[in-house]
């Protein structure tokens, strides 16, 4: 279901949703998943990042829109090659190769889209080039790397190997400002935009980080935001927010203009449903349940309402975008993504 | 010489919080006994760490589908929270409307009862006990959900009654039946679904489900019932005004207060003050408030003789070191194994062992649980680099002549800002024995982690380990 209030030049139709709790190594399913990339072979890669009991099972999942798991990789939990311990944000460049930063070790690992590991960077710091808890990411068009720095309120520019380039932003509220920035995205002119996480907009900058505008304010009401997470830019220029403290999704026209909003209206996945096949007796109970229920007012709020409205959104981390129209949002706590299509 | 009004008000944040740094000591000083009390009683401004913080960086935290993030949020909450008395009211429910994790399987939810406490825990027990009876964690816990018009069950029925208002002996078997019948429809928002993902401690699809309470008016038996003497078509409410009317509710409401806030043993004196409580309970309408706002203001909170008269729960005793050292101020790796430490004394946050809740007093204190306590606490004072400790150093250098503090100053020092603690003779005589084997302490110039500030830290170690801080 999406809102739309006023006549948008946007529209969304929800396609399916995907994933299952899973909290091993082991198959098909998601455990508290944090980003997505599709590459142009369908291929959609899951980054999990795992809860402290589970922190082994840390790893990037394959499957594609038929609900195929195609594999998964990692190396586990800890500062070793190739292991992660708090996983943000995934981008992939131009040579198959996907990068994945870590806010705890606060620095950026390399796989190849087959699961092999291939380097990290990172020296944690405040200098340039150094990192403190590195969290979105994106790759422009000429394959440079944009890293928010969340710890050290600046976006810093890398080549694709971790060499330094610039970086810009500073602590604050003003234009060009941050406050533990989260996501990341460039859009086709490669300007660059942030989700501003506890600054509640997103910004929009340059390639080379010149302030061009900001999008938002604080709220639960239209064009606002509360805590967003997660930014994406389309073909168009339709700007994509996780609107996560709203446990929402919220699309912007290519000036800011409000368009619409997602709330979530999750089914069963391929994997739920053999997972109700052996367990009948909960489906017949689930079948005759209300799953979006009214609820008292104590428990009026976004973060209540998704934890007991199974098909809405809840934990929002992560909007993604591929190249046939179709968002991904990735819910982290549901361990799962539900994907859109745009008409 | 501890100065009374510091000891005293030491004593009142000890029981109203989780202890007090001399900074947090000073501030409520300032505001002198009276205006100290009315402000743990009537938090305005509360703040703590902010959820959003944490669901950010804990995803385990955000999602509470497992018992060790859920008891690592509470935990976070008492670390941070700046109206100590309202996690510590929490914490007194907690125990005594005992709720446990193992059988719901639904951390959000019982995070949710813990909510309702804060909000309502310190109001009327008569509104608290309604909204307990509607709580969904309390209603699966106890089987309500399946207490039907046509079948009762009887356990929320007999357990609001012997464990959760009057008291076993102060009314009949029949009393429970009727009290039973009263809540029937009293239940959970998909009652049926929810009980089986309980019951199997089931994950799937898509993670939890958390619970809402749900009446069901077709479930309800509304037909006529006497309880306690009177005769109705009671509902859940009316039987609630009915317990709350009793004596007895009076007493075991004020007894229990008394037992957490005061002391683990009532002598003729502390039941003096049981019975004053047992007073502003009717006069005040039931109010929890009034009732702890009697007891801190009677004779025997303020006299000696209820200082250091309860053994410090394990939830008080890590909570109360970790605020003293200032850690865990931001989210961070390693909280959970925190609230696991707690359950190797005896006490896991969101598990009490049975409806009964834990049993206290010395209770608490056995030779693994000991090791326990004094190994963490002593871990989390000892360590110099903590800004809590740092501050005491700083205190401790401000405080010495020029610098110097002989291995008695020392001793007293550490005691004074832990507190101040009173210790008999004889442990001061070890502190201060240990402190003269490396003789006076020069804390001029001293810098972090340097071999000046250790000792200090290992004076702050020993402190942990004596008899005495063991005791609120």
């Amino acid at each position: 279901m999406s809102t739309q209030t006023k006549s948008p030049s946007i529209a969304l139709d929800y396609v399916k949703t995907i994933g299952i709790v899973n909290n091993g190594f082991n198959g098909r399913g998601f455990a508290n998943p944090y980003d997505i990339v599709v590459d142009d072979n369908g291929r959609i890669f899951v980054l999990n990042r795992c809860d402290p009991l589970r922190a082994a099972a840390i790893r990037v999942g394959i499957c594609d829109l038929d609900e195929e798991y195609l594999g998964e990789f990692g190396k586990g939990n800890g500062t070793g090659d190739g292991q992660f311990i708090w996983v943000v944000a995934m981008a992939l460049d131009s040579q198959d190769r996907l990068h994945i930063t870590d806010e705890h070790s606060h620095r950026v690992t390399t796989y190849s889209t087959s699961g092999e590991y291939l380097s990290h960077w990172g020296k944690a710091g405040s200098a340039d080039g150094e990192l403190n808890g590195p969290a979105g990411i994106a790759v422009d068009s000429s394959g440079d790397l944009f890293i928010v720095d969340q710890h050290n309120s600046r976006v810093q520019k890398f080549t694709v190997d971790g060499k330094f380039i610039s970086n810009w932003g500073s602590f604050g509220g003003g234009d060009g400002q941050f406050n533990l920035p989260w996501g990341a995205a460039v859009d086709a002119d490669d300007n660059v935009y942030v989700a501003d996480w506890r600054n509640d907009r997103i910004q929009k900058f340059d390639n080379d980080g010149k302030f061009l505008a900001a999008f938002g304010s604080s709220g639960d009401g239209e064009g606002q935001f509360m805590r967003p997470t997660s930014v994406a830019v389309d073909s168009e220029g339709f700007i994509y927010v996780a609107d996560w403290g709203n446990e929402r999704v919220q699309v912007l026209g290519p000036d800011g203009s409000f368009q619409l909003i997602l709330k979530g209206e999750a089914t069963i996945s391929k994997w739920s449903e053999d997972y109700f096949a052996s367990n009948p007796e909960e489906k017949a109970e689930r079948d005759i349940s209300n799953l979006v229920p009214e609820l008292p007012a104590h428990l009026n709020t976004p973060y209540h309402i998704s934890s007991q409205t199974e098909p809405y959104f809840w934990g929002p981390v992560s909007v993604s975008l591929d190249g046939k129209g179709r968002l991904y949002v990735t819910e982290t706590n549901r361990h799962r993504f539900q994907v859109y299509q745009k008409r | 010489m501890i100065n009374n009004d510091t000891a005293l008000m030491a004593h009142l944040l000890r029981r109203a919080g989780f202890g007090a740094s001399r900074d947090e000591l000073e501030q409520y000083l300032a505001m002198g006994y009276d205006g100290a009390v009315e402000a743990l009683l009537n938090p305005s401004h509360p703040s703590n760490m902010p959820d959003d913080l944490i669901r950010r960086y804990h995803v385990e935290q955000s999602e509470l589908r497992d018992l060790p993030g859920s008891a690592a949020y509470w935990m976070y909450r008492m670390i941070s929270t700046s109206c100590p008395m309202e996690e510590k009211t929490a914490l007194f429910w907690h125990g005594l409307f005992a709720t446990g994790y193992a059988k719901l399987n639904q951390a959000r939810s019982l995070l949710n009862q813990v909510e309702m406490f804060r909000r309502s825990g310190l109001g009327s027990f008569e509104d608290l006990l309604v909204d307990l009876s509607k709580d969904p964690a309390m209603i699966v816990w106890l089987d309500n959900n399946e207490n039907h018009g046509d079948a009762i069950n009887e356990n929320y029925g007999r357990e609001l009654l012997e464990l959760f208002s009057m008291g076993i002996g102060n009314y009949s078997e029949d009393d429970i039946k009727e009290c039973a019948r009263a809540f029937t429809g009293w239940t959970l928002g998909n009652a049926e679904y929810m009980s089986i993902r309980a019951a199997k401690d089931s994950i799937w699809p898509y993670g939890r489900i958390a619970w809402h309470f749900d009446y069901r008016e077709e479930d309800h038996d509304d037909g006529e019932k006497t309880f306690l003497g009177e005769t109705g078509r009671f509902n859940g409410e009316d039987i609630i005004a009915i317990i709350v009317k009793q004596e007895s509710t009076a007493r075991f409401v004020a007894t229990r207060l008394f037992q957490f806030f005061a002391a683990d043993e009532i002598n003729e004196a502390g039941e003096k003050t049981v019975q004053d409580m047992m007073a502003t309970y009717f006069s005040s309408g039931y109010q929890v408030r009034d009732m702890l706002r009697t007891l801190f203001h009677s004779d025997y909170f303020k006299s000696e003789e209820a200082r250091f008269a309860r053994v410090k729960g394990p939830v008080e005793m890590v909570v109360g070191a970790i605020r003293m050292a200032g850690n865990y101020q931001n989210p961070a790796l390693g909280i959970e194994k925190v609230s696991n430490t707690m359950l190797y004394m005896g006490q896991g946050l969101l598990q009490p062992p049975t409806v009964e809740g834990w049993h206290e007093g010395e209770e608490w204190i056995d030779s693994g649980a000991l090791v326990e306590r004094v190994n963490f606490v002593a871990k989390e004072l000892s360590d110099v680099r903590s800004p809590g400790v740092r501050s005491i150093i700083d205190r401790l250098a401000a405080s010495a002549d020029q610098g110097v503090l002989d291995p008695a100053d020392l001793a007293d020092g550490c005691l004074d800002l832990l507190g101040p603690i009173e210790v008999s003779d004889e442990t001061r005589s070890v502190l201060v024995e240990y402190a003269s084997r490396q003789g006076d302490l020069d804390l001029s110039g001293h810098q972090p982690g340097d071999e000046a500030e250790q000792r200090v830290g290992n004076m702050l170690r020993l402190v942990a380990a004596t008899r005495e801080y063991q005791l609120a």
